[in-house]
C-alpha cells in the first residue's frame, strides 16, 4: 500500500474516530432532551418550547399512537412540499431578490419542493443561479431544520415501542419542535460561526461584482471560448461573487444529512467549504446525527451494548467502503496519465485522480467524504462526483443502495438499521426454533411484515425509478454520455433519489421535466413508505409487554449477532444492485480500462 | 380515521411549519449574519480583495487565465449565460468542467490539454505535467493549483514578464498556503493572489 493511500486511510480513520467521540455525549444529550428530562438547555429554552407547543397545540403529554403519529410526520412533509412549492413558483415576484431571478417551472418546482421536504436534498438546478436568497432561506434553509427532526422523531418514535412498558410512541409535534430546538438550532449556530471564520460569506446583501484581471472571449451563448475562437463574438471583463446566508445554510445542511448546498457545487465550492478545517468539520457533523442516533438506542433500552453492537455493524460496512474508494482514487486512469506525459505522483501535490478534485482538499480527503456523505444519506459533496473512477463511483452506489443503513439519513437510517436488526433476529431465531425477541419484545408476524417492508422498499423504488427513467420516452437522451457511463448516471440518480441522498453523478441533464417527476414521486416514496413501517413497527411493539431475557435469549449484542447483521445486509444490498451495477459502473471499469 | 383529527393534525402541521419559518428561516441567519458581520465583515462578505476601490475578485473564487504572463489555474467551465452582473452587464460564473475519468471525452481532453501546456512551456521539455493543470476541480472555481503545476510554470512566466525565476518563486511562496497542523489538507497556491503580485497590484 502507497503512503498517500495509507495517509488518506489515516486520516478518514481518524474523522470517523472523532465523530464517534463527539457522538457519544451527543447520544446521552439526545435522549434527555427528547425524553423531556430537565438539562441546563431546557432552563433556557423551556419557554420557547412550551411557546412552541401551545401554538402549535401539541401537549407532551399527549401520546399519539403509531397511526396519529404517521398522520402527523406525513401532513409535516405535505405541507412542507406545497408552501416550499408556492414559495419557489412565485420567486420572481416576491422580496428579496436582487439578481431578479424568475420563478421555477413547475416540475423543477416540484421535484425541489419535495426534494428538501424528503430531506434528499438532489438539486435539478443550482441554487446560486435559480434561487433568490428569499427561497434559500425561507425555503430550503426551514426543510433542512424540518426534515431532519421529522426524521428524529420518527427514530424516538421507533425506540421508545421498542424499549416502553406503556405502549407509548410518544407526540410527533413535539419530538420535531424538541429536535430543532435543543439539537438542530445549537448545533448549527456554533457551526455556522466556525464556517465564517474560516471563510463562508453570511449576509443578506446581493451578489458581489469584481473585475476580472484577464477579460475573456464568449460565444453567442455567453460560454467561454479562447480568445482566437473564430466563434467569440465578445468579451466579458466582470465576474460575480454569489454571497449570500451561506454559512447559516451550510452548517445545517451538514448536520441534518440534508445536503443542499447554496451554490451548485455545494462544498466543493471553497465559498461553501474554504479551508482545510472546514472539510474535516462538515465532514464530523455529516454523520454525527445519525451515529449519536443508534448510540441513543442502547441508552434508551438501558443496555448501551445494543447501541454499540448496531454501530459496530456501522463501522465495519464504513471501513470497508473508506478503503476501497480511497485505494480506487489513488490510481490514476490510464486516460488521465496520458502514458506517463501526465505527473499523477505525490510531491508538491495529490496524487492519483485529481479530476473533479478541489487542490486544497485533494484526493485522499475528497474520496473520504464521499464515503461519508453517501453512508449518511446527506449527498453534500466536496468534489464533482463525474470525476470518479469507475470503482470509485461504485462505492457511493453501493452505500446509497444498501438503503439507510451506514448512518443514513437523520432519523431513518437508525430506521433502517432495526428493521434489518429485526429481520436478522428473525432469521437466525428461525435456524434454532425460538420466539424471535428484540429487546425483550417478541416479533409477532405483523411486525414482521413492517420490518421486510422497512428493508426491501428502498430497494425496489430505487429499482422502479431506474426502470422507469431508462424506458420512459427522453430518459435515455438525458444522460451525458453513451453506453455504461450513461447508465451508470441514471442508475446513479434514481438511487441517489429513492435513498433520500441527493449527491448527483453530474452529466446527466437533471433539469428536465419527466426526470424530475419521476425523481420526485420516488424520492416521496423512498420517505413516506420506510416511516410508515417504521411506525407500524413501532406502534406494534409498543403494545407488547417486555419479556425477561431468558437463558434461550440470543443476544443482539455479540460479535456473532453483528456479523449476522452484517451478512444480511449485505446479502439484501447484493441481490437488489448487483445486476444493475454490472450494467453501468463494473462494465465501464471492465471495457474503459483494460490495457 | 375522522376527517376532524385529520383536519387538526393538518393544522398542527401548518403552524408548526410557520413557526419554524420564523424561527429557522428569519431568526437563524438574522443572528448569524449580526454576530458575523461584527466579528468577521471580511470573509462574510464573501473574502473580497480590494485594491484601490477596486475589487479584483475574492480569495475563495478563481479566475480563467491564459496570459503567458499569468500562473494558470485549474480547467473551468465558465460562461456568461448563468448569472448576471451589475446592472444586467453579462458576468462570468463557473460549473464543473469534470468528467469521467474513463471516458474517451476525458482522454481526448486531457492530451488536448497536454500539448497545449507543453507547447507554451518548451523550458520544461518532456517533463510529465502535473495533474492540476490538465484536470477539472471539483467546483468550476477552485482558487488554488499545486505547488507542483506551479513550478512548472516559473520559467514560462519569468521569460514572459522579464521577473527573475526567483522573483516569480519568491511571489508563489508568498501566496502558498501549507496543510494545516502539517497534516489536514493540501499545500496550495492561490492562482489569483501571484497573478495580481505579478501585475504589482497587490
Amino acid at each position: 500500500m502507497s503512503a498517500d493511500v495509507t495517509a488518506a486511510l489515516l486520516e478518514g480513520a481518524a474523522e470517523v474516530a472523532l465523530t464517534v467521540a463527539l457522538a457519544v455525549p451527543l447520544s446521552a444529550y439526545l435522549v434527555k432532551v427528547m425524553e423531556g428530562r430537565p438539562t441546563a438547555a431546557a432552563r433556557v429554552l423551556g419557554p420557547v418550547e412550551r411557546g412552541a407547543c401551545r401554538l402549535v397545540g401539541a401537549d407532551p403529554d399527549d401520546d399519539m399512537g403509531w397511526r396519529r403519529f404517521l398522520m402527523a410526520a406525513v401532513a409535516l412533509t405535505v405541507v412542507g412540499v406545497a408552501l416550499l412549492f408556492v414559495l419557489l413558483m412565485l420567486q420572481g415576484v416576491l422580496p428579496l431578490n436582487p439578481q431578479g431571478v424568475p420563478g421555477l417551472p413547475a416540475d423543477t418546482a416540484l421535484n425541489l419542493a419535495v426534494s428538501f421536504a424528503t430531506n434528499t436534498d438532489w438539486q435539478p438546478v443550482a441554487g446560486e443561479v435559480a434561487l433568490s436568497p428569499l427561497s434559500q432561506a425561507l425555503g430550503l434553509a426551514v426543510q433542512n431544520f424540518l426534515s431532519p427532526a421529522v426524521g428524529i422523531a420518527v427514530a424516538f418514535a421507533l425506540m421508545r415501542g421498542l424499549t416502553s412498558c406503556g405502549g407509548e410512541v410518544g407526540n410527533c409535534f413535539v419530538d420535531v419542535i424538541r429536535a430543532v430546538l435543543y439539537v438542530l438550532l445549537p448545533l448549527a449556530l456554533v457551526l455556522s460561526l466556525v464556517g465564517v471564520a474560516q471563510g463562508i460569506p453570511q449576509t443578506l446583501g446581493g451578489y458581489q461584482a469584481v473585475q476580472l484581471l484577464e477579460p475573456v472571449a464568449v460565444d453567442a451563448q455567453g460560454d467561454m471560448v479562447d480568445a482566437d475562437d473564430p466563434t467569440a463574438v465578445g468579451e466579458v471583463d466582470q465576474a460575480v461573487v454569489p454571497v449570500g446566508p451561506q454559512a447559516s445554510q451550510v452548517a445545517v445542511k451538514q448536520l441534518g444529512t440534508n445536503g443542499g448546498g447554496f451554490d451548485g457545487a455545494n462544498s466543493a465550492s471553497a465559498l461553501e467549504n474554504p479551508t482545510p478545517l472546514t472539510n474535516l468539520l462538515e465532514g464530523v457533523a455529516i454523520l454525527l446525527i445519525p451515529l449519536a442516533l443508534v448510540l441513543c438506542l442502547g441508552r434508551m433500552a438501558s443496555d448501551r451494548r445494543q447501541g454499540r453492537a448496531l454501530l459496530a455493524a456501522v463501522l465495519v460496512l464504513l471501513g470497508v467502503a473508506l478503503a476501497v474508494i480511497v485505494a480506487a482514487e489513488a490510481a490514476a486512469t490510464p486516460q488521465l496519465s496520458q502514458d506517463g506525459a501526465v505527473y499523477v505522483g505525490s510531491g508538491d501535490q495529490s496524487a492519483g485522480n485529481m479530476e473533479g478534485k478541489e487542490t486544497r482538499i485533494g484526493v485522499g480527503a475528497s474520496a473520504v467524504w464521499t464515503a461519508l456523505t453517501t453512508a449518511a444519506a446527506s449527498g453534500s459533496t466536496n468534489a464533482a462526483l463525474e470525476g470518479l473512477t469507475p470503482i470509485g463511483s461504485l462505492v457511493p452506489l453501493v452505500l446509497m443502495g444498501l438503503g439507510e443503513v451506514v448512518g443514513g439519513g437523520a432519523g431513518t437510517g437508525l430506521c433502517g438499521l432495526v428493521g434489518f436488526a429485526v429481520l436478522t433476529v428473525f432469521i437466525a431465531s428461525l435456524m434454532v426454533g425460538r420466539t424471535p425477541e428484540y429487546l425483550g419484545k417478541k416479533i409477532g408476524p405483523a411486525q414482521m411484515r413492517a420490518a421486510v417492508v422497512m428493508v426491501t422498499a428502498p430497494c425496489l423504488v430505487v429499482l422502479a425509478g431506474a426502470a422507469a427513467l431508462c424506458l420512459a420516452p427522453g430518459g435515455a437522451a438525458a444522460v451525458g454520455q453513451p453506453g455504461a457511463l450513461g447508465f451508470s448516471e441514471l442508475l446513479y440518480a434514481a438511487v441517489s433519489a429513492g435513498a433520500n441522498n441527493g449527491s448527483s453523478l453530474g452529466g446527466l441533464a437533471a433539469d428536465a421535466p419527466l426526470v424530475n417527476y419521476v425523481l420526485a414521486a420516488e424520492m416521496l416514496a423512498g420517505r413516506l413508505i420506510p416511516v410508515a413501517a417504521a411506525l407500524a413497527l413501532a406502534g406494534g411493539l409498543a403494545a407488547r409487554e417486555p419479556a425477561p431475557a431468558g437463558p434461550g435469549t440470543l443476544s443482539t449484542a455479540s460479535p456473532l449477532f453483528v456479523f449476522l447483521l452484517l451478512v444480511i445486509i449485505v446479502l439484501v444490498g447484493a441481490l437488489t444492485l448487483l445486476p444493475a451495477a454490472a450494467l453501468g459502473p463494473v462494465a465501464a471499469a471492465v471495457g474503459g480500462q483494460a490495457l | 380515521m375522522k376527517a376532524r383529527t385529520i383536519l387538526r393534525t393538518t393544522a398542527s402541521a401548518l403552524a408548526l411549519v410557520l413557526a419554524a419559518t420564523v424561527l429557522c428561516g428569519v431568526a437563524y441567519p438574522a443572528a448569524v449574519t449580526g454576530v458575523a458581520q461584527a466579528l468577521f465583515p471580511w470573509q462574510a462578505n464573501g473574502s473580497i480583495i480590494e485594491v484601490d476601490g477596486v475589487a479584483y475578485g475574492s480569495d475563495l473564487v478563481g479566475q480563467p487565465f491564459q496570459d503567458e504572463r499569468h500562473l494558470w489555474g485549474r480547467l473551468t467551465d465558465a460562461s456568461a449565460s448563468l448569472i448576471s452582473g451589475e446592472d444586467g452587464q453579462p458576468a462570468l460564473w463557473y460549473q464543473s468542467a469534470a468528467l469521467s475519468p474513463a471516458s474517451d471525452e476525458f482522454a481526448a481532453r486531457t492530451a488536448e490539454r497536454v500539448a497545449e501546456v507543453r507547447a507554451a512551456h518548451p523550458d520544461q521539455g518532456d517533463r510529465p505535467v502535473p495533474s492540476d493543470l490538465v484536470t477539472a476541480s471539483g467546483s468550476g472555481f477552485d482558487p488554488h493549483i499545486s505547488p507542483a503545476a506551479a513550478e512548472y510554470q516559473v520559467g514560462r512566466i519569468a521569460a514572459a514578464t522579464g521577473y527573475s525565476e526567483d522573483d516569480v518563486r519568491a511571489v508563489i511562496d508568498a501566496c502558498t498556503e501549507q496543510p494545516l497542523l502539517g497534516v489536514l489538507g493540501e499545500p496550495r497556491v492561490n492562482v489569483l493572489r501571484v497573478n495580481l503580485m505579478l501585475d504589482g497590484l497587490l
